[in-house]
């Protein structure tokens, strides 16, 4: 008897560090963020999401799926933001998903055995919706870089470009293996 | 005695096949949950323990609960867990998996009870004697070992080595218990591969003997069941069964075609159902004569 009520003082713990560690928030509370307003002496950067590839192959893609994309395949036009110091291609496009209401699903670098963050999917659009070779590739002031964007530093005035391939980043210029997102 | 146990083991096998395809290659919701329902039916006909049946509910529930933390697409977020949303797609689609899982599960199990291994032997046998005798020594493994898990089990009680009074000492007395098994059966293994040696299995010129025929009956019930099959068939490539999950919940409205592959599927799930309430007015009709 004793022990019965032991194993469920256990069970009792494990469930309330669930759920003392768990952030629960409304959706409201979620997409309430601030972004810091641009002043003259403010560092800037800018970000585009585009899917154009995806739009221009509407016949692979799922139906309802195609309905919630831009028709002209602008996710998110090229706006600047206030760079913060120390701010990854990640964390800029975590701060301008969430600024935008725009759903963003990605694995943090612990969280997968390529040791750097993935976007898995961005606006509904996910990895492999659009063909096996499909998925999100960024840029930065046009050059595709080698690594993840969660070590990608960013400096004042860049460019960043997040862009949907269908064909292993050759689509969108990038080279097969230069696409790190 | 169910009355689809006197079904050719062919015609049925066939059935079971087309109906476990269906439901775990179309992810359509209603098609999953006359699964459910027939499969429910079907094993509550059956003889057998009928207490394991609502845990099948339990795994329903689980497997809804849990797919939110893994997906996030999704156009309905019902809120936020660290920063990923719970969207009311994910548990839709949680549910419908389970509900799925379970269906397919049903099945399995009325399958399980229904073809006994001398029906599947009769089965496989000819073409392939070795298959049949792996099949049913395979289906034969776990009722034997949960009747030896019961023997030993009550061995170890009348020991005094299992402390009943609490779940942790339970616990450690089950997996002696699995311990004694494990070594059991790897015993048991070789000594029936020594014995059937010993009897002349693998020789030639071994001929079996099965008690079934294929009567006019079978080939009717095969009729139906090809029939039906087509059915559904029809409006699973015409698209009219097509359901979206992500980003959206999206129902087809079904035209003519697609009303009609419905009711194909409802029937071919309630197929054993309505063979059992047919034996019985049959039955209920000849008593009255007498």
């Amino acid at each position: 008897m004793k022990k019965d009520l032991l194993l469920g003082l256990v069970v009792l713990l494990i469930l309330a560090a669930f759920l003392l560690t768990t952030d629960f928030q409304t959706v409201d509370q979620f997409y309430l963020t601030h972004m810091e307003d641009i002043t003259p002496d403010s560092d800037t950067v800018t970000v585009a999401i585009v899917c154009g590839e995806a739009v221009k192959n509407p016949g692979r893609l799922d139906e309802t799926l195609l309905e919630r994309l831009p028709e002209d395949g602008v996710i998110l036009p090229e706006t600047t933001y206030v760079l913060r110091p120390g701010d990854t291609v990640l964390d800029l496009l975590i701060r301008t998903a969430r600024y935008n209401r725009i759903p963003l699903e990605y694995q943090g670098a612990g969280a997968n055995v390529l040791g750097t963050a993935y976007v898995q999917g961005i606006g509904y659009l996910y990895e492999f919706s659009c063909g096996t070779g499909s998925g999100w590739v960024y840029s930065v002031n046009g050059v595709f870089p080698g690594c993840g964007c969660s070590e990608y530093a960013l400096s004042p005035g860049d460019r960043v470009v997040w862009q949907y391939t269908c064909d292993f980043g050759r689509d969108v210029g990038a080279l097969q293996e230069g696409g790190g997102s | 005695m169910n009355a689809f146990s006197k079904v050719h083991p062919g015609v049925a096998s066939v059935y079971f096949l087309g109906i476990l395809l269906f439901s775990m290659f179309v992810m359509n919701p209603v098609l999953e949950l006359l699964t459910l329902l027939g499969g429910l039916l079907f094993c509550s006909s059956l003889p057998g323990d009928k207490k394991g049946l609502g845990g099948y509910f339990g795994m329903i529930l689980i497997m809804a609960l849990v797919n939110p933390l893994f997906s996030h697409n999704g156009v309905t977020p019902l809120f936020f867990m660290n920063g990923n949303a719970v969207t009311l797609e994910a548990l839709a689609y949680g549910a419908a998996m389970g509900v799925m899982l379970g269906g397919v599960l049903l099945w399995c199990r009325s399958f399980s009870l229904l073809m006994t291994s001398e029906k599947l032997v009769y089965l496989v046998g000819r073409g392939c004697p070795k298959l049949a005798v792996v099949l049913s020594s395979a289906l034969r493994y776990v009722p034997m070992l949960k009747r030896q898990a019961r023997r030993v089990e009550r061995a170890q009680r009348a020991a005094g080595l299992f402390g009943p009074d609490n779940r942790a000492d339970r616990l450690r007395a089950s997996l002696r218990v699995w311990a004694v098994l494990v070594s059991w059966s790897l015993e048991n293994g070789v000594e029936t591969a020594r014995s059937m040696a010993a009897r002349g299995y693998g020789l030639r010129g071994r001929t079996n003997y099965g008690n079934v025929s294929f009567t006019l009956r079978d080939g009717v019930l095969l009729g139906v069941v090809a029939a039906l099959s087509g059915g559904v068939l029809a409006g699973l490539l015409a698209g009219e069964l097509a359901f979206s999950w992500y980003p959206a919940l999206v129902w087809r409205e079904p035209g003519p075609l697609g009303a009609g592959s419905y009711v194909c599927f409802g029937a071919l799930a309630l197929l054993p159902v309505c063979l059992e309430w047919e034996e019985r007015i049959r039955w209920n009709y000849s008593r009255s004569k007498i």
